[in-house]
C-alpha cells in the first residue's frame, strides 16, 4: 500500500533521514514512535507531500507518488495543532475539501451530516466557530474535515498531544474504533510509546532519522533489537556486570556481562513460579516498596544493580523494606546489545 | 515545501509575484534612487568625499546630529513609561471610564506635525494659557519654560504613544489570564504581577515599539523646530534644506543614509533580541485576559488621578485646534482670546476659495488608490517572502525597504528625473507629467512599513493551516483567498487606515509631482496658507485640521470601531499595529519600522498560534512530552 | 467574531477601492485631454506667487481674455526644483514669479526659452536678462528690515542693518529666518555677503563677511515656525525683522502697527519677480498670449493696485498703490551681482546652514 524507498531527506546540509524503507500494509494502523526530533514527523510529512525527499521514492498502491503533489495524493491529515481555519465555522472547515472541489450544495450537506454523526458532532456544534469548541471538540472536526474526501490513507500527527491526560485514553479508543470501523490504512505519529503500544498495528521506532525496528507492538516490547527501542519502550532495569556474573553463576548461559543488559520490570519474581520455567535466583535487600493497588513496584539492592520489580498484589505476603529478598529471573529474558 | 529557490518556482502564482515584484523594484526602487545617488555622489564621475568632510566639520550638523540621538534615545524611555501606562490604564486595570480615557489618548492618532507642535505651544508655551495662569500666581517663572529639549520630549512623549496604544495593546489581549491567577493565587501583589509577569510577556512588543519610538525621535522634524529654540535643533530640518539645493544635495543623502543606517542597525539587534527571547504562549486555550482591580486603595486613587490627567493632556490640544479653528488668527497669534474673536471666518475662508472640495477629493483617491494598491499588493509580497527564505528573497526585501533610508523629497525628483524620457522598464511611457507618477510615489513611501507589519501578521498564522488546506486539494491562491487572507485582512485594513490617512496630507512627495489639474490637499493647504499677506494662514491651517482629523477619525473608526459590541470592545480596538499620522518622512520611516518578528495580528486559534518556527532550524516538529 | 470584525473593514476597502478607481478613470480622462502633453486648451501656468487670491484673479482675469490657465502653485524654491527636473518632459508651459536668482538657474539648466514680449520696451531689460532676454521683469520688492513705530521711535531705530548685531541694544531683538531654502533668506543672506565679495575669500566671500553673517545669527532671534513676525512684534518678543516690502500694508491693517523701514545707506536687497516660457512647452502660441497680455501695463496696473505690487513696467507703475510707490522710491536699491550670487547662493547657503545657523 505505501512503501518508503531509499528515502533521503535533507533540510540544507542537515540530513534529517539519511535513508529510510518501510512498507505499510493496507488497512493497517502503522505508527511511527520516537523521541523529539527523531524524524519521524519528517517521514510523516514527506508521505503528505509537503517535504520533497532528496532521494528515494514514495509510492502509493503500487504508483510512485514521490513528485505527485500532495492534493492528488488523495490522503487526509490531522495536525497537531488541528490546523483548523479559524475564519470559518465547524461545518465550514469539514466542507472545506468539498467546496474546493466542487462538490454540489446538496451532497455537500449530506456528506458533512454523514461525517459529523461518525466523529459524534452535534448540528447545534456545527454552526459554532472553530475556537468556541473544547479541544476534543476541534479534534474531531479536524478528523471529519480529512475523512470527508475520503482518503486512501490517514496521516495523523500527535493528534492526541494537547490533550490532558484523561481525554487522551478516552479519544485513543474512539480513533481506534473509528479507524477500524472505516478500515482505513492510518499512519500515526507519536513520541508515547503506550499510544503508539495500544493502538497499533504495527510500529515503527525512529532514532536520528533511522529506523532501529519495524514491528507489532508484542515484537517491540519483547524483542526490542537494538539498545534504544529496548530503552524507549518500556520500563527497564540496567544490570551491572556484576549482577550478570552473578546470573551466570546460577547457571543462566548465553549471557555475556561484557555487554549491556537490560531486563524488564515484570521479569523479575520474587517467588519461585510454578510452572517449570528454567530460572536462575540470586538475591538481594528490599530497599523499598511502593504499592499501587493492583501490583507493587520494589527496588531491591542486589550485586551491584538496583534492580525493580514489578510483583501482582494478592499473592504472597509483602516483603517489609530491609529484608531479605530472592530474586528470580528467566536469563533468556535478560536483553543484551 | 520548504522555502529552497527550487520549490519558489514551481508555484505559478509565486513565479507571477516575483515577476512583477522584480519589475517593480528594479523599476520604481532601485534605477531611480540609484540614478539620483550616483550623480549626487559621483558629480564628475568619481566620488568625492567632500559630504563627509563638510559634515564632520561642521558642529551645528554634529550637534544637529547629536540632537536627534539623544531625543531618539531620551523617547525610547519616556515613550514607554506613558505608553505602558496608558495601555495598563486601558486595558489592564480596571479603572473607571477606561472607555472615554481610550478615546481621549486616541487622538494622536488622527493628528501630528507641526498642528500638533503647535497646539501644546498654545497651552504651555510662552503666550500659552497655562503658563500665563501660573505667571499670575507666581510671577518669577520664566515664561520660556516650555522649550528646548525637556518641551521636545514631552510633546513628542505624548504624540508618538499611538504605537504603544495599538501594538502592545494587542499584545496584552494575547497574554494568557491563568498565568496572572495562578500568580494571583501564590500571593503576589499587583505590581509584582505586573513586574514579573505580565511586562515580562510583553517584553517582544515592547522592543519592537522602542525601536518604532527611537526611529521616530530620529525623523523628528517640526517638535524641534516650533519648541527647540536654538538650543535644541536636530537634524530633520537641515537635511530637508539640503534636499532642496541641487548643491548640497549630497549631504541630505548622507545624512539620510546615516539616519537609514542607524534604522537598519537598530532592527538587526532588534531582530536578535527578538529572537533569543520571545515568549510563546504556552497554554493551548489561553484564557481571556479580565480587568484586574487595584486593592490598594491609595494607589488605585492615585493611578485613577494619573490617568485623568494624562486625559487632559492628551485631550487638550485636539478641543484647541477645534476652538482656534473659530477664532481669527490675530487672537490666536498675541495670544488674547475674547468673545469677539470667534469668527465663522476662517470656514468661510475655506470653503468659498472655488473648488475647495478639489483638492479633498484628488488627496482621497490618490490616498485610497495608494493604500489599496500597496496593501494588496504586498499581501502577496508579504506572503512569498515570508514562506520563502532564501537569498533571493532576502535581498528583494532588503531592497523593498529602500524607501525608508531615502527622504521623500529625493525618492520623489528621482522618480521625476527618471522617467522624464521614455524608459524600457514602464513600457517606453513617460511618466513625468502624468496622474500616475505621484501615486507610484505614494505607493513607494508606504512599502516598507506595509510590509514589516503584513510580514508579521502573515508569520503569526500557523503554517500548518496552509498544509491542512493543500493536503484538502486547495490551490495556492484559493487557499491564500479562503484561508489565510481572512487571517490578516483585519491588520490589512488597518494598515489601510493608517496608510491613508498619513498620506492625505502629503506635501513632500506632492510638491514635485503632482499633475496641474489634479491639486492634492497638502498642497492646497500650503497655498491657502502661504502669502506674504495671508495673516490667516494659522487659523486655515486649523480648519483643514479638523476637516483631516474628521476624515481620519471616520477612517479609524471604520476600522477600529465599528460593531464594537461590549464584550468584544477591548479585543476589536487591536487588530494591529500601528502609526501615528503624522506625515511625512519622519513618520513613514519611525512608525515604520521593526515590528518584525512580532505576532501582531490578532491571536488566531488558540491552538497552533505558538508554531512560528522556522522548519529548517527543527526539521522535526515533534514535541517533548 | 473574527469574521464579524473582517467583514466591515473588508467592505470598506472595497468601496473605497471602487471610488477610488472610478474617480481615477475620469481623472485619466482628463489627463489625455489636457495633460502636460496635451497641446490644446488649459496653459499650464506654473508661479509662486499665487498666495493672497492672487492665483485666482490671474486665472480669473486671464478667462476674460480668453486664455484658459491652471496655476500650479508652489514655493520658490520647490518650484526651481520642479521645473529643472522636469525640464525633459516639461508639465508647464509658462512660469512667473520667480526671482533673478531662480530664473538665472532655470536659465542654465535650459529650462526655459527666450521670448522677447510685446512690453519688452516697457520696462527696463536691465531688472531681467539683458543679454539674452531669456526672461522679463514684472513686479519688484524691496527685502526690508521693518519695526512698529509705535513702540519703536526712529530716531531709536538702527540705521544700517549691522547695528542689529554689532549694539548690544539690539541683543536678540531681532527676528532672523533660518529656512535658507526659502527665497527671502537666501536674499538677505546675498545681500549681508554683497559687499565683502572676494575672489580670494571662502567660496568667494572675504572672512570679513562671514564673520557678519555670523554674528547676524548669533545675536538674532530665530524666527518661529508658524507664527508671524508681526505677531511675535506685537507681543513684543522681537522689535526687528525683515519681511518682503509687499506685506506691510496689510500687516498694518491686521495688527494695528505702523511699520517702519531701516534704510540703509547702501540699499536694500530688491528682487525682482521675472516671467518666461519652459522650454519645450506645446503652447508656444498661447504661452506668448499670455506673456504679452499678463506683462501689460493695463493688466500690471490692475495687479499693482489689487495686491499692492510695485509693477516694472513703466506705463503701470501710475496705478500702484501711492504708499507703495512712496515706500520703494525711498529705499535705494544695494548693488547685488545677481549672476554671481545665482553661482554661489548654494554654497553660501549650505556653509552657512552648517556653520552658522544659530
Amino acid at each position: 500500500m505505501i512503501r518508503y524507498d531509499n528515502i533521503e531527506v535533507r533540510f540544507g546540509d542537515h540530513v534529517a533521514i539519511p535513508d529510510l524503507n518501510l512498507e505499510i500494509g493496507r488497512g493497517e494502523f502503522f505508527t511511527l514512535l520516537g523521541p523529539s526530533g527523531c524524524g519521524k514527523t519528517t517521514a510523516l510529512r514527506t508521505l503528505a507531500g509537503f517535504i520533497e525527499p532528496s532521494r528515494g521514492d514514495i509510492s502509493i498502491d503500487g504508483e510512485i507518488a514521490t513528485r505527485l503533489p500532495s492534493e492528488k495524493r488523495r490522503v487526509g491529515m490531522v495536525f497537531q495543532n488541528y490546523a483548523l481555519f479559524p475564519s470559518m465555522s465547524v461545518e465550514e472547515n469539514i466542507a472545506f475539501g468539498l467546496r474546493v472541489r466542487k462538490t454540489k450544495k446538496s451532497e455537500i450537506d449530506t456528506l458533512v451530516a454523514e461525517i459529523a454523526s461518525q466523529v459524534e458532532l452535534t448540528p447545534a456544534q456545527l454552526a459554532k466557530n472553530v475556537s468556541e469548541l473544547s479541544g476534543g471538540q476541534q479534534q474531531r472536526v479536524a478528523i471529519a474535515r480529512a475523512l470527508v474526501l475520503k482518503p486512501r490513507i490517514l496521516l495523523l500527527d500527535e493528534p492526541l498531544s494537547n490533550l490532558d491526560a484523561k481525554l487522551r485514553v478516552q479519544l485513543r479508543e474512539q480513533l481506534k474504533n473509528l479507524q477500524r470501523e472505516l478500515g482505513i490504512t492510518t499512519v500515526y505519529v507519536t513520541h508515547d510509546q503506550e499510544e503508539a503500544l495500544t493502538m497499533s498495528d504495527r510500529i515503527a521506532v525512529f532514532n536520528h532519522g533511522v529506523v532501529e525496528q519495524v514491528g507489532t507492538p508484542e515484537e517491540i516490547y519483547n524483542r526490542s533489537k537494538t539498545e534504544f527501542v529496548c530503552t524507549f519502550i518500556g520500563a527497564m532495569n540496567r544490570l551491572t556486570g556484576d549482577f550478570v556474573r552473578e546470573l551466570q553463576r546460577g547457571g543462566a548461559t548465553g549471557l555475556d556481562a561484557g555487554k549491556s543488559s537490560y531486563l524488564r520490570l515484570e521479569k523479575v519474581a520474587l517467588h519461585p513460579p510454578r510452572t517449570g520455567t528454567a530460572v536462575v535466583r540470586t538475591d538481594g535487600v528490599v530497599a523499598q516498596r511502593s504499592y499501587h493497588g493492583a501490583f507493587s513496584t520494589y527496588e531491591i539492592e542486589s550485586h551491584g544493580s538496583t534492580i525493580r520489580a514489578m510483583v501482582p498484589e494478592g499473592g504472597a505476603e509483602p516483603l517489609a523494606e530491609g529484608s531479605r529478598a530472592d530474586l528470580y529471573i528467566e536469563p533468556a529474558s535478560v536483553l543484551q546489545y | 515545501m520548504r522555502g529552497t529557490l527550487r520549490s519558489m518556482f514551481r508555484s505559478p502564482l509565486v513565479v507571477v509575484v516575483m515577476l512583477v515584484l522584480l519589475w517593480f523594484i528594479a523599476s520604481f526602487l532601485v534605477f531611480p534612487n540609484a540614478n539620483l545617488l550616483i550623480s549626487t555622489f559621483f558629480p564628475d564621475g568619481s566620488f568625492s568625499p567632500r559630504a563627509l568632510e563638510k559634515l564632520v566639520s561642521s558642529e551645528r550638523a554634529m550637534n544637529s546630529l547629536w540632537h536627534s540621538f539623544l531625543l531618539a534615545a531620551t523617547l525610547a524611555v519616556t515613550v514607554n513609561v506613558v505608553g505602558i501606562f496608558i495601555v495598563l490604564v486601558t486595558d489592564y486595570f480596571k479603572i473607571r471610564g477606561a472607555r472615554l480615557l481610550w478615546l481621549g489618548y486616541a487622538t494622536t492618532l488622527i493628528y501630528g506635525g507641526i498642528v500638533l507642535a503647535a497646539g501644546y505651544n498654545f497651552i504651555y508655551g510662552r503666550y500659552g494659557f497655562i503658563t500665563n495662569a501660573v505667571r499670575n500666581v507666581f510671577p518669577e517663572v520664566d515664561p520660556n519654560w516650555f522649550s528646548g529639549y525637556f518641551a521636545v520630549v514631552i510633546v513628542m512623549t505624548f504624540a508618538t504613544t499611538t504605537n504603544h496604544m495599538l501594538f502592545l495593546g494587542s499584545s496584552l489581549a494575547k497574554i494568557d489570564y491563568q498565568t496572572i491567577e495562578a500568580a494571583r493565587n501564590m500571593g503576589a501583589s499587583t505590581l509584582r504581577i505586573l513586574w514579573r509577569i505580565v511586562l515580562p510577556a510583553l517584553r517582544p512588543m515592547i522592543f519592537a515599539v522602542t525601536v518604532l519610538t527611537f526611529l521616530t525621535g530620529l525623523g523628528a522634524l517640526t517638535a524641534p523646530l516650533v519648541l527647540g529654540g536654538s538650543d535644541f535643533q536636530t537634524i530633520a530640518p537641515m537635511i530637508l534644506t539640503f534636499s532642496r539645493s541641487t548643491g548640497s544635495r549630497d549631504l541630505a543623502a548622507l545624512l539620510a543614509i546615516i539616519l537609514g543606517l542607524a534604522t537598519i542597525v537598530l532592527l538587526a539587534v532588534m531582530n536578535r533580541v527578538e529572537k533569543s527571547g520571545v515568549y510563546f504562549s504556552v497554554a493551548k486555550v489561553a484564557t481571556p485576559l479580565q480587568k484586574q482591580p487595584i486593592p490598594h486603595p491609595v494607589g488605585n486613587a492615585l493611578v485613577h488621578v494619573a490617568a485623568y490627567i494624562l486625559f487632559v493632556i492628551y485631550a487638550a490640544p485636539v478641543l484647541l485646534i477645534v476652538l482656534f479653528s473659530f477664532l481669527d488668527s490675530s487672537a490666536i497669534l498675541t495670544g488674547t482670546i475674547t468673545w469677539d474673536a470667534f469668527t465663522l471666518g476662517n470656514y468661510a475662508t475655506v470653503f468659498s476659495s472655488p473648488a475647495v472640495l478639489r483638492p479633498f477629493v484628488v488627496s482621497v483617491v490618490y490616498s485610497a488608490l495608494a493604500s489599496l494598491i500597496v496593501v494588496v499588493g504586498l499581501l502577496f509580497v508579504a506572503r512569498v517572502l515570508q514562506k520563502y527564505r532564501n537569498p533571493v528573497t532576502s535581498l528583494l526585501e532588503y531592497l523593498l525597504h529602500i524607501p525608508w533610508i531615502l527622504p521623500t523629497i529625493l525618492i520623489a525628483l528621482a522618480l521625476l528625473m527618471t522617467f522624464d524620457t521614455p524608459t524600457p522598464l514602464v513600457g517606453g511611457q513617460v511618466l513625468t507629467g502624468t496622474t500616475w507618477l505621484l501615486l507610484v510615489a505614494y505607493i513607494v513611501v508606504k512599502i516598507p512599513f506595509t510590509l514589516r507589519l503584513l510580514k508579521a501578521a502573515f508569520a503569526s498564522v500557523p503554517e500548518s493551516l496552509e498544509d491542512a488546506a493543500r493536503i484538502l486539494g486547495a490551490r495556492s491562491l484559493f487557499t491564500l483567498r479562503k484561508v489565510l487572507f481572512p487571517l490578516v485582512i483585519p491588520t490589512a485594513a488597518a494598515i489601510t487606515a493608517l496608510n491613508f490617512n498619513s498620506l492625505l496630507d502629503d506635501y513632500d512627495a506632492a510638491v514635485f509631482l503632482y499633475h496641474p489639474l489634479y491639486q492634492p490637499l497638502g498642497i492646497a493647504i500650503k497655498a491657502s496658507t502661504e502669502g506674504e499677506n495671508n495673516l490667516d494662514s494659522m487659523s486655515i491651517t486649523f480648519v483643514y485640521t479638523v476637516l483631516l482629523m474628521i476624515i481620519m477619525g471616520f477612517t479609524m473608526y471604520l476600522v477600529y470601531g465599528r460593531n464594537a459590541g461590549p464584550t468584544k470592545r477591548r479585543r476589536r480596538r487591536h487588530p494591529v499595529a500601528g502609526a501615528t499620522t503624522a506625515g511625512g518622512m519622519a513618520a513613514a520611516r519611525g512608525t515604520a519600522a521593526g515590528t518584525a518578528a512580532s505576532p501582531l495580528a490578532d491571536p488566531v486559534l488558540a491552538p497552533g498560534a505558538e508554531r512560528t518556527d522556522d522548519p529548517s532550524a527543527d526539521p522535526d516538529r515533534s514535541r517533548p512530552a | 467574531m473574527k469574521k464579524h470584525y473582517s467583514r466591515p473593514a473588508f467592505v470598506t476597502a472595497l468601496v473605497l477601492g471602487s471610488v477610488a478607481l472610478t474617480a481615477c478613470s475620469s481623472a485619466e480622462e482628463g489627463t489625455t485631454a489636457s495633460g502636460g502633453e496635451g497641446s490644446s486648451g488649459t496653459l499650464i501656468v506654473y508661479t509662486n506667487s499665487n498666495g493672497d487670491g492672487r492665483g485666482e484673479w490671474v486665472t480669473e482675469q486671464a478667462a476674460e481674455e480668453g486664455i484658459d490657465i491652471e496655476i500650479v502653485g508652489l514655493g520658490g524654491a520647490d518650484l526651481a526644483n520642479r521645473i529643472v527636473a522636469e525640464k525633459n518632459n516639461p508639465v508647464g508651459d509658462v512660469v512667473f514669479g520667480l526671482n533673478n536668482m531662480y530664473f538665472e538657474t532655470l536659465k542654465s539648466e535650459d529650462a526655459i526659452t527666450a521670448y522677447t514680449p510685446a512690453w519688452s520696451g516697457e520696462v527696463d531689460a536691465a531688472s531681467g536678462d539683458a543679454e539674452d532676454g531669456a526672461f522679463w521683469p514684472l513686479v519688484e520688492q524691496a527685502i526690508v528690515t521693518v519695526y512698529d513705530t509705535n513702540s519703536i521711535d526712529a530716531s531709536a531705530a538702527p540705521e544700517e542693518m549691522s547695528e542689529l548685531w554689532e549694539n548690544d541694544e539690539y541683543q536678540g531683538r531681532y527676528e532672523v529666518n533660518t529656512s535658507l531654502g526659502q527665497a527671502t533668506p537666501q536674499l538677505v543672506l546675498a545681500g549681508l555677503l554683497a559687499p565683502y565679495i572676494d575672489e580670494d575669500g571662502d567660496l568667494g566671500v572675504s572672512d570679513e563677511g562671514w564673520e557678519q553673517v555670523e554674528a547676524y545669527f548669533a545675536n538674532g532671534s530665530p524666527a518661529v515656525e508658524g507664527t508671524d513676525l508681526y505677531a511675535r512684534i506685537t507681543r513684543d518678543e522681537v522689535d526687528y525683522g525683515v519681511i518682503p516690502s509687499s506685506g506691510i500694508t496689510s500687516r498694518d491693517a491686521e495688527y494695528g502697527t505702523e511699520t517702519g523701514v531701516i534704510s540703509p545707506e547702501n540699499g536694500v536687497p530688491y528682487v525682482t519677480e521675472q516671467i518666461a516660457i519652459i522650454n519645450g512647452t506645446d503652447n508656444q502660441d498661447q504661452a506668448e498670449a499670455f506673456i504679452d497680455w499678463f506683462g501689460s501695463a493695463e493688466v500690471q496696473g490692475e495687479f499693482a493696485a489689487e495686491f499692492a505690487a510695485y509693477p516694472v513696467n513703466e506705463g503701470a507703475k501710475a496705478q500702484a498703490l501711492p504708499e507703495v510707490t512712496e515706500l520703494i522710491e525711498s529705499l535705494p536699491k544695494q548693488d547685488i551681482d545677481y549672476a554671481l550670487t545665482r553661482e554661489r547662493i548654494g554654497e553660501w547657503v549650505e556653509k552657512t546652514e552648517l556653520e552658522y545657523l544659530p
